[in-house]
């Protein structure tokens, strides 16, 4: 009997750890934080964008500290991304938000700049390892992609068909996670006559996409869909695709954004893309760093927080790499002929 | 039979190309057709431009390597233009291209000519410092093909003329008259030998009454104005355009002025050479991703060591060639 009391009152408390947990953080205006927002390089719509997001949120809280929106030149943009973090942890900055673009070789920098009491917040893109990584906010679920990835190949090719992959560079974490996550999806019953043949690299440059995805049309006569998870890639191959009249032949679907597919989708080269906000993400990465640093949130499996206009998340283990944590954003729009004129607009 | 040091090497070169296209025929199915020429050619278009404007700067002796940023700002500014402008006469465009690359050149060539810096550091410094350019300029914002006029997004798929299903389009024929006209130009006039002359002997050059800064100023606009041709054809092909545009093609530019044979230290070459190595380097770049063999991973180190190859080949064929001509008693 006592046994069973203790038992109770051990699963009460429980209980109200978790209610506890699940009461919503919400941020205190007017704080000091000096923040840097570093992109992948500089120059490209989607990190602008994101840069938008911080900006607002900057305003919106009230944060009397700097927001810093810098980044490489493309160029550079591995060895620039170390330099900067590394120059922020020692110029004592507070969080500095990343789009790693540098694989697990920033890792090293990022757990110096921890130990000089910069925190780092990843977005868009992780650190693969997690090593000095406070929390990563991912824009949507991973392995979601994949499966939207999965539907959209499915749905633009009839359910069978040989496709492939055209991806931006070949150690972009983000595009590396999602194109796995798709081959995982593949293996459900659903897609058994769908074969994906090939994956290349366009390096997020148009000239190289799209050069490579005529090379994919060439070596595989029986092709009927390019996926390529890249804002560049996308637009570069069914402009490559318009251009040679293969519109009908092969199609083109993945990661776009609207101002740039518009016409590929009223035309039928792009039916189907996805994406998600990166206004939205921006914003959410800045909420979630502006806790951070002005200890509202330590960064911990389970602790909630109210980001503004955007509502209540909660941090979690990810999914996808073992020992590291996340905020998950989502969700996406897929785009087609009714909705993209309207976004683009 | 009397055959010129330069006839021979392009007919060496048009050997190791042919030689090259015949083995990925024989490692890619269906590798051999037109679709093969329609493909490569519109690349060749726009790297034959910058490698030939890159060849009158390395006949000086000196280098430019920050062609890829000006191709990439003169294509996104030409288009930023257009999307303000867009009723600009259609044949003021190519011009204003050209004007625009022509001013980033004019500024490398007043810095190496006028102040006798190396062109290296110079040419490496304003590389970085016109794609910050553009990159701060364009505010994170990107050209789209949607916000261009008609004609230029489909300029670059226009056929001049066509045998059977090879396709020569528009920006095929300018850069092969472009090629030609320099051609003529280096070697039939006056003003084209000085290039040669300052390379090959300052000193004599300068005995012999030629400018050499003035000439010098001159290459970098032909490379700065041709590398702004490119730019305008770059725009029209890809339509969409990032900050990256143009990314790497210093190298590509200097490869194919390399494997064209052109001397790297300046004095000797021919640009229709330079056309052949531009062609067998993008044929190269293309097939490898075509090549189940090679991986992503390696085809960067794969392509660097075809390239050092046709060099080697090049190379070891016209000794072999030479000293057979001399034992022949034909020098």
């Amino acid at each position: 009997m006592k046994h069973i009391t203790v038992s109770t009152l051990a699963l009460c408390a429980a209980l109200y750890g978790v209610a506890a947990n699940a009461q919503a953080v919400t941020a205190d205006k007017g704080g000091a934080a000096d923040m840097v927002l570093l992109p992948k390089f500089l120059g490209i719509l989607p990190f602008d964008q994101a840069n938008r997001g911080a900006e607002e949120a900057h305003a919106e809280l009230g944060n009397t500290g700097t927001l810093l929106y810098t980044g490489p030149t493309p160029e550079n943009s591995v060895a620039g991304q170390i330099e900067i973090l590394t120059t922020a942890g020692s110029q004592g900055q507070d969080v500095v938000m990343l789009s790693n673009n540098a694989g697990d070789q920033i890792g090293p920098a990022a757990e110096a700049a921890q130990t000089a009491g910069t925190k780092v917040v990843t977005w868009d893109s992780p650190i693969p390892s997690g090593q000095g990584e406070t929390v990563f906010v991912a824009q949507v679920d991973f392995g979601s992609i994949g499966v939207v990835m999965a539907d959209m190949a499915h749905s633009v090719m009839g359910g069978e068909g040989e496709f492939a992959v055209l991806s931006a560079t070949p150690d972009a974490a983000n595009q590396n996670a999602w194109i796995a996550a798709m081959e995982e999806a593949l293996k459900d019953p659903k897609y058994a006559n769908m074969k994906l043949v090939d994956t290349v690299y366009g390096d997020d440059q148009s000239e190289v996409s799209y050069n490579r995805a005529l090379a994919l049309v060439d070596s595989h006569p029986n092709l009927k869909l390019i996926m390529s998870p890249t804002t560049v890639g996308i637009q570069a191959s069914a402009k490559a695709m318009q251009d040679e009249g293969l519109c009908d032949k092969v199609k083109v679907s993945g990661l776009g954004l609207p101002a740039e597919m518009v016409s590929y989708t009223m035309n039928g080269c792009a039916p189907e893309f996805a994406l998600w906000s990166f206004v939205d993400l921006g914003y959410l990465t800045y909420y979630t760093s502006y806790m951070l640093a002005t200890g509202k949130i330590k960064g911990e499996i389970g602790e909630t927080f109210t980001a503004g206009r955007m509502g209540d998340y909660t941090i979690e283990e990810d999914p996808g790499r073992a020992g590291a944590k996340r905020i998950l954003m989502g969700p996406f729009t897929v785009y087609n002929k009714d909705n993209v004129e309207a976004e683009a607009k | 039979m009397r055959i010129s040091l330069g006839t021979l090497r392009i007919i060496v070169l048009l050997g190791v190309f042919a030689a090259t296209v015949l083995f990925f025929a024989s490692q890619i199915d269906g590798y051999l057709n037109a679709r093969l020429f329609n493909r490569i050619s519109g690349s060749v278009a726009v790297i034959a431009l910058i490698a030939v404007g890159q060849a009158f700067v390395v006949l000086t002796r000196n280098i430019d390597l920050s062609i890829g940023s000006v191709v990439g700002c003169t294509a996104y500014f030409t288009g930023g233009i257009l999307m303000a402008y867009p009723d600009l006469p259609p044949l003021l465009v190519p011009l204003l291209a050209m004007l625009i690359g022509g001013i980033f050149g004019a500024l490398n060539g007043f810095l190496v000519a006028r102040f006798r810096l190396p062109s290296i550091i110079v040419t490496l410094a304003t590389l970085a410092i016109f794609r910050s350019i553009l990159v701060q300029s364009s505010d994170g914002s990107s050209i789209t093909t949607e916000r261009l006029p008609v004609w230029l997004t489909s300029f670059a798929t226009q056929n001049a003329f066509s045998i059977g299903e090879l396709q020569m389009r528009w920006i095929v024929v300018i850069s092969v008259v472009v090629v030609l006209v320099a051609h003529v130009f280096l070697t039939r006039f006056r003003a084209g030998r000085q290039f040669f002359a300052i390379g090959s002997n300052p000193d004599a050059a300068a005995f012999a009454g030629i400018n050499a800064g003035r000439t010098i100023f001159l290459a970098f606009v032909i490379s700065g104005a041709l590398a702004g041709l490119a730019g305008f054809m770059f725009l029209s092909r890809f339509g969409n355009i990032t900050v990256v545009a143009g990314l790497g093609l210093e190298l590509k530019s200097v490869g194919a002025v390399v494997v064209g044979g052109v001397n790297i230290f300046g004095g000797s070459g021919n640009v229709l050479g330079v056309l052949i190595g531009a062609a067998l380097i993008d044929v190269i770049d293309t097939s490898l991703v075509r090549w189940e063999l090679v991986s992503e991973f390696w085809r960067e180190a794969v392509l660097g060591l075809l390239i050092l190859t046709a060099v080697a080949a090049d190379t070891v064929l016209m000794r072999r060639l030479l000293k057979r001509k001399t034992d022949g008693g034909q020098q």
